[in-house]
């Protein structure tokens, strides 16, 4: 039998003490790899909504508030008034209206120069992107589906027909259930060729965002003072961080918890295993080996709970989480944080008992009854 | 050349109140089976402690196998090289196999798993036990188990035995089936043997028994001391 083999062996002697154990660490590491993949989840969508595609950020009439699609207008000049300020690489304007769609009296339609798609975070699914100034549009996947349109039919929109020549996907939601057409497009439906809504802005390689944001705002602030991007990226950014020391604070709980229950487990071993240990000593063990020994029991116990803890996370959150709104995201180093905590509070929680157990002297070990 | 060697040995507790040793002074040659009695509180199982380097003097020069222990620092070596502890209670641990049990001592050496189970299955061929190599200790009867340790104590080819009241907890036939196979042990494999115990029945059986009364050895060999000192 090999000293692994013995180690693997001992913590579940005491099979009622070590299930619980174990329980108690597993329900930590599920809090810690639930929590995590909730953060990251939420920081994913957050950054694929916030961030729209390409774009650093928008801009948006003052008037609007932080809405990413303001359906008030600014006029279309401010188009090029952004594309020359200093550290912008390009500005894209989209015209997002209210109007009938299909068989919905009221859906949004995005217009968007064909190629300042990719600002918007589209991409293209089937088909192909429309024409500038054509009846042709691209629809969101979530629209296309709960609708039943395919690339080749025929829509409706404002009394009239344009071609569906492509479907587009998004992570979010929001786009994924709307209408793109050329922006020129909807200044036609719309009579109204001289507005926007918004302005998609990409800033130079190597330039700050916020920067870019703040120069902008400085020039321009009186008219176009919403920055909806980056504002609404601080704020959530803001969020996020609660969240993410929030979920610190309570792996920090955890592993209290958790390294206290080990440490009374393995404490309680030591104590039980008295005698034990007094032979291990007589027969020549090294008070390294008997260290060893006890800590790596302490490390079976906590690294098989990181497995079951990981899993039931894992299981609970990708079950359960889209059932709330929830798309949760598994990075591998949610799984490793959850391991190494495991470890951390396996070494601890098992080094007290160890030292105590080394402590002992054989003699005294030995009279143990 | 002497398994033990022990001059002046004193030994103390709880500040020198109590003097568990007093001035020992004993030889053991290699190979001999030496008896240790005395009464309770007698200071023999100190002796024993002391012989197997699990305690140390606070004077005096003590050497075992060789070694003066009273200087030596990585006594936990020499215990596994050297010493094999038989104890009343069999304390073997209970979740692993009989064999596992044997193959505890050989973690100090360097032996792969291989050779510890066929050296193992050896001295379970030696105390008669080979056909309960895979099963747990509480399958066992009281005196197989007595058995198993001392095929433990065996597994590192120690130089000496010391068993503490080895037959204790054990039934009189029992008792003599154990102390038959440990002296046969100790004949067949040139093994010095040092029992302590409270039967003088065990104790006669030895080449030699040394009385322990008060820390101090009144006896080193002398049977008509034994019946007339000490009331075991």
């Amino acid at each position: 039998m090999s000293f692994l083999k013995f180690i693997l062996k001992n913590p579940f002697r005491r099979k009622n003490s070590a299930v619980l154990a174990i329980v108690g660490i597993a329900i930590g590491i599920i809090v810690i790899v639930a929590l995590g993949g909730i953060t990251d989840g939420l920081v994913n969508t957050f950054e694929d909504t916030i961030h729209a595609g390409g774009a650093d950020f928008s801009i948006s009439g003052k008037e609007t508030g932080d809405s990413a699609y303001g359906t008030n207008t600014i006029d279309a000049n401010w188009t090029d008034k952004i594309a020359n300020v200093s550290g912008v690489e390009e500005a894209y304007p989209i015209y997002v209206v209210l109007t009938s769609v299909g068989d919905d009296f009221m859906n949004t339609l995005i217009g968007i120069d064909p190629n300042g798609t990719t600002l918007a975070d589209i991409s293209m699914k089937e088909g192909r992107i429309f024409e500038d100034n054509e009846s042709e549009v691209i629809l969101g996947e979530i629209y296309a589906d709960d609708n039943n349109y395919s690339v080749g039919d025929s829509i409706k929109i404002d009394g009239e027909d344009f071609e569906v020549v492509g479907i587009f996907e998004t992570g979010d939601q929001n786009t994924a259930g709307a209408v793109f057409t050329s922006i020129s497009k909807v200044g036609d439906l719309m009579n109204d060729e001289d507005s926007i809504s918004n302005i998609y802005v990409k800033v130079e390689k190597g330039e700050d965002p916020q920067a870019v944001a703040d120069r902008i705002d400085e020039l321009y602030g009186d008219d176009i003072a919403t920055i909806t991007s980056v504002m609404e990226m601080q704020q959530m950014g803001d969020m996020l961080n609660m969240l993410k020391a929030s979920t610190w604070a309570i792996s920090l709980l955890a592993i209290v918890v958790g390294g206290l229950g080990i440490i009374n487990t393995m404490l309680m071993s030591v104590f039980e295993r008295t005698r034990e240990i007094g032979v291990l000593k007589a027969v020549g063990w090294s008070n390294k080996k008997i260290l060893t020994m006890i800590v790596g029991e302490s490390l079976v116990i906590t690294i098989v709970s990181a497995i079951i803890g990981s899993l039931i996370g894992f299981l609970a959150c990708t079950l359960l989480g889209p059932q709330i709104g929830i798309t949760p995201l598994f990075t591998p180093k949610i799984f490793i944080q959850a391991f190494a905590i495991a470890i951390i509070v396996g070494v601890i929680g098992g080094l007290y008992p160890a030292i105590k157990a080394v402590k002992l002297p054989p003699t005294e070990a030995l009279r143990y009854e | 050349m002497n398994a033990v060697e022990i001059k002046d040995l004193y030994k103390s507790y709880e500040d020198g109140k109590i003097k568990a040793l007093n001035g020992v002074n004993l030889t053991i040659a290699d190979g001999e089976f030496v008896s240790i009695i005395g009464p309770s509180g007698s200071g023999k199982s100190t002796l024993l402690n002391m012989l197997g380097a699990l305690d140390i003097p606070d004077s005096g020069s003590i050497t075992v196998a060789g070694q003066d222990l009273s200087k030596s620092k990585k006594l936990n070596e020499f215990r596994a090289k050297k010493i094999g502890f038989i104890f009343q209670l069999h304390n073997l641990i209970p979740n692993i196999s009989v064999r596992e049990n044997i193959e505890i001592p050989m973690y100090t050496q360097k032996m792969s798993s291989a050779e510890m189970k066929d050296r193992a299955l050896k001295l379970l061929d030696d105390v008669g036990l080979r056909d309960k190599a895979d099963i747990l200790p509480n399958k066992l009867s009281g005196g197989e188990r007595q058995r198993v340790a001392i095929a433990r104590a065996l597994a590192n080819n120690p130089s000496i035995i010391l068993a503490d009241e080895p037959t204790g907890s054990l039934d009189s036939k029992t008792s003599s089936k154990i102390l038959k196979l440990l002296i046969d042990l100790h004949e067949d494999k040139n093994v010095t043997l040092i029992i302590v115990t409270h039967d003088m029945d065990v104790a006669k059986l030895a080449d030699r028994v040394v009385e322990v009364l008060d820390g101090e050895v009144i006896s080193a060999g002398d049977d008509s001391l034994i019946n007339s000192k000490i009331d075991v």
